[in-house]
């Protein structure tokens, strides 16, 4: 079992690995395509962490992407500072701020809580449109470089896949660990019921507004890697609807898994692939799909995986049997 | 700095009141459905875009407003009662985050139908009856704000008589105050669910009627009413007076802040106050309402 594990883990790695120096030689699109889906799969990961574990439901997400970008975009695009130290301050702000609005607005429940998020993310989404001198405003912000790193500044595609999809493995790696840990128990414990957890002394609102701080941090270094991959980025990709599309992410892939929601994130940033050719069919096709997994499969696109790969493995045993 | 006069005023108050009765009319459907079935529907601005372009679509066709207004509240309250039953009821036992993105599966799904039905450009109604608009202390009052604040007030005595008055409104009230109770006293918790799904998606496209003459409605224009009426719902604390409160007090709160401080951060303004309203009373600043049974 470990093993099929590690070699599942392995081939996942390799082929990550392998992807830009092999099929991403015939589809250079591909691999553009690729780096915005590793960007929401740590937007989805890290959102897994406190809505799927935790069971706290934010529809602010894209708030803390909106902190991260705009941060790093107007820190190395007008005032020139180096990109690496426009994230950390990026990284610095959205914890500060989910750190100041986390502590009251935890205090709410379900439906509340989301509310509450969803506000929080039209603000930040009109403060940005707002604030025209600082950000553009609606017709955005320009001119962002790209990332530097030790005086060697990522300028092909495939180094910065390379870097992107190391973050991915950095951000899904730890949402895994801390889901192992003694921590990730005592967040499940928080998720299934709050009154019993606190019984058995568990601090709710401390872990509640730890886990609320982290995944706002790994939205925050999404949105400084998509700043300066794109080098433009403009409000609308920070709206409520992208909140609620990684919200989406998280239950269409199979909320409290981490696997689930990275699933999700790469089948949603997929599909317009498949379906952009039907035009004005694209949005009904979505919406039907969505309603279609979630009425008939209930844990998620990550349950068909798993299914398949059990299926698998039964026929192969099967065989040795004989 | 603009000259504020006092005509300025009452002028800012007007279009609060109008857009307040539409934030109302929208909060109003949520909360019946929100108190009966205990989902939040995402769906509900995608039907008051129905109702906004398919009665735009009726009377093209060349019939009469009045029949055209009935027809759309018919369909749409069917629509309604078809989602909960086919979509909503599979996934009621589960999360809330799960009955959430069934909602805006739901939204797109119809968002993506009023595109194919009437495409992505925007339409807009005749007002519903000709007239020169009202000058009152100096401010102008269009005809259609008239039928909007009219047809709000007459809905409202129409919800009260139905929940106060008839067996099948107390029976919802019954469930919105205890499902299981309700359930053991023998009324079908499904049956109310359904109903107030159709209540709910009905009075979405009358807000989007009555507001039809004086935005231009497009596919995807639901958004933004809804978001309104989500924090109408909040500050009114989930009971309907509450809410029809909040929903004009939202409005007002909204047209001065546009006038007086600014339509750029007018969204911020009114956002500010839903996360403001929701920590300091979560149940709602009218929510005191609710306990004394209204």
């Amino acid at each position: 079992m470990k093993a099929i594990k590690n070699l599942s883990w392995l081939l996942i790695i390799l082929f990550i690995a392998i992807y830009p120096i092999t099929l991403g030689k015939v589809y250079p699109y591909h691999i553009s395509l690729l780096i915005i889906v590793g960007i929401y799969v740590i937007l989805a990961t890290g959102l897994d962490l406190l809505v799927g574990v935790t069971g706290q439901i934010s529809l602010g997400h894209a708030g803390f992407f909106a902190i991260g970008a705009y941060t790093s975009g107007i820190l190395s695009a007008t005032y020139h500072i180096s990109p690496p130290i426009a994230l950390g301050i990026g990284l610095l702000i959205s914890g500060i701020v989910a750190w100041v609005t986390g502590r009251s607005v935890l205090a709410l429940k379900g439906y509340y809580l989301a509310m509450a998020t969803l506000g929080l993310n039209v603000v930040i989404y009109t403060l940005i449109v707002g604030f025209q001198w600082l950000t553009g405003g609606a017709t955005g912000l320009r001119d962002i470089p790209s990332f530097t790193m030790f005086n060697l500044t990522l300028k092909s595609y495939s180094q910065y896949y390379y870097m992107v999809w190391a973050f991915v493995l950095l951000v899904v790696g730890s949402c895994l660990a801390i889901l192992k840990s003694p921590l990730g128990r005592t967040l499940i414990a928080i998720n299934s019921d709050e009154t019993a957890a606190s019984t058995f002394g568990v601090n709710c609102p401390k872990y509640k507004l730890h886990i609320f701080v982290l995944s706002s941090l790994y939205a925050s270094v999404a949105g400084s890697l998509l700043a300066h991959y794109m080098g433009f980025i403009s409000p609308d990709d920070f709206s409520f609807f992208t909140s609620i599309r990684i919200l989406v992410m998280v239950y269409l892939g199979g909320a409290g898994t981490i696997y689930g929601p990275a699933v999700g994130a790469i089948f949603l940033k997929l599909l317009p692939e498949l379906t952009y050719r039907f035009h004005d069919y694209e949005l009904l096709l979505e919406g039907l799909i969505l309603i279609f997994v979630l009425v008939f499969v209930p844990g998620g696109l990550f349950r068909i995986l798993i299914a398949m790969k059990n299926q698998f493995r039964n026929i192969r045993f099967a065989h040795w049997k004989r | 700095m603009r000259m504020i006069n006092f005509s300025l005023l009452v002028q800012f108050l007007f279009s609060g009141l109008t857009m307040g009765s539409i934030y109302a009319l929208l909060a109003v459907s949520l909360v019946i459905v929100y108190n009966v079935s205990r989902v939040i529907c995402f769906a509900q601005g995608e039907f008051f875009v129905f109702g906004a372009l398919m009665i735009t679509w009726l009377t093209s066709l060349g019939l009469s407003t009045p029949i055209a207004f009935l027809l759309t509240i018919l369909i749409t309250s069917i629509m309604g009662a078809v989602i909960e039953r086919a979509f909503i009821r599979p996934v009621s036992s589960s999360s809330e985050g799960t009955i959430i993105v069934m909602t805006v599966g739901i939204s797109l799904t119809l968002m993506g139908v009023a595109l194919l039905a009437w495409g992505r450009e925007a339409h807009a109604l005749l007002p519903f009856s000709k007239g020169e608009p009202l000058w009152i202390l100096g401010a102008c009052l269009p005809i259609q704000v008239v039928w909007i604040i009219g047809a709000t007030v007459l809905v409202l005595v129409v919800i009260w008589f139905f929940f106060n008055k008839t067996l099948i409104g107390i029976a919802m009230r019954a469930c919105a105050e205890n499902r299981l109770a309700a359930n053991l006293v023998g009324i079908s918790v499904w049956k109310m669910n359904i109903l107030a799904w159709a209540w709910g998606s009905g009075l979405g496209a009358l807000a989007g009627m009555v507001v039809a003459p004086l935005l231009f409605t497009q596919y995807a224009s639901g958004t933004m009413p809804m978001l309104k009426g989500f924090i109408a719902m909040s500050i009114g604390g989930y009971s309907v007076l509450g809410t029809v409160i909040g929903g004009f007090v939202l409005g007002v709160i909204e047209a001065y802040s546009i006038g007086l401080v600014s339509s750029q951060f007018s969204d911020a303004i009114v956002f500010t106050v839903l996360i403001a309203a929701l920590v300091t009373r979560p149940q709602g600043v009218f929510g005191g309402l609710k306990k004394a049974g209204i």
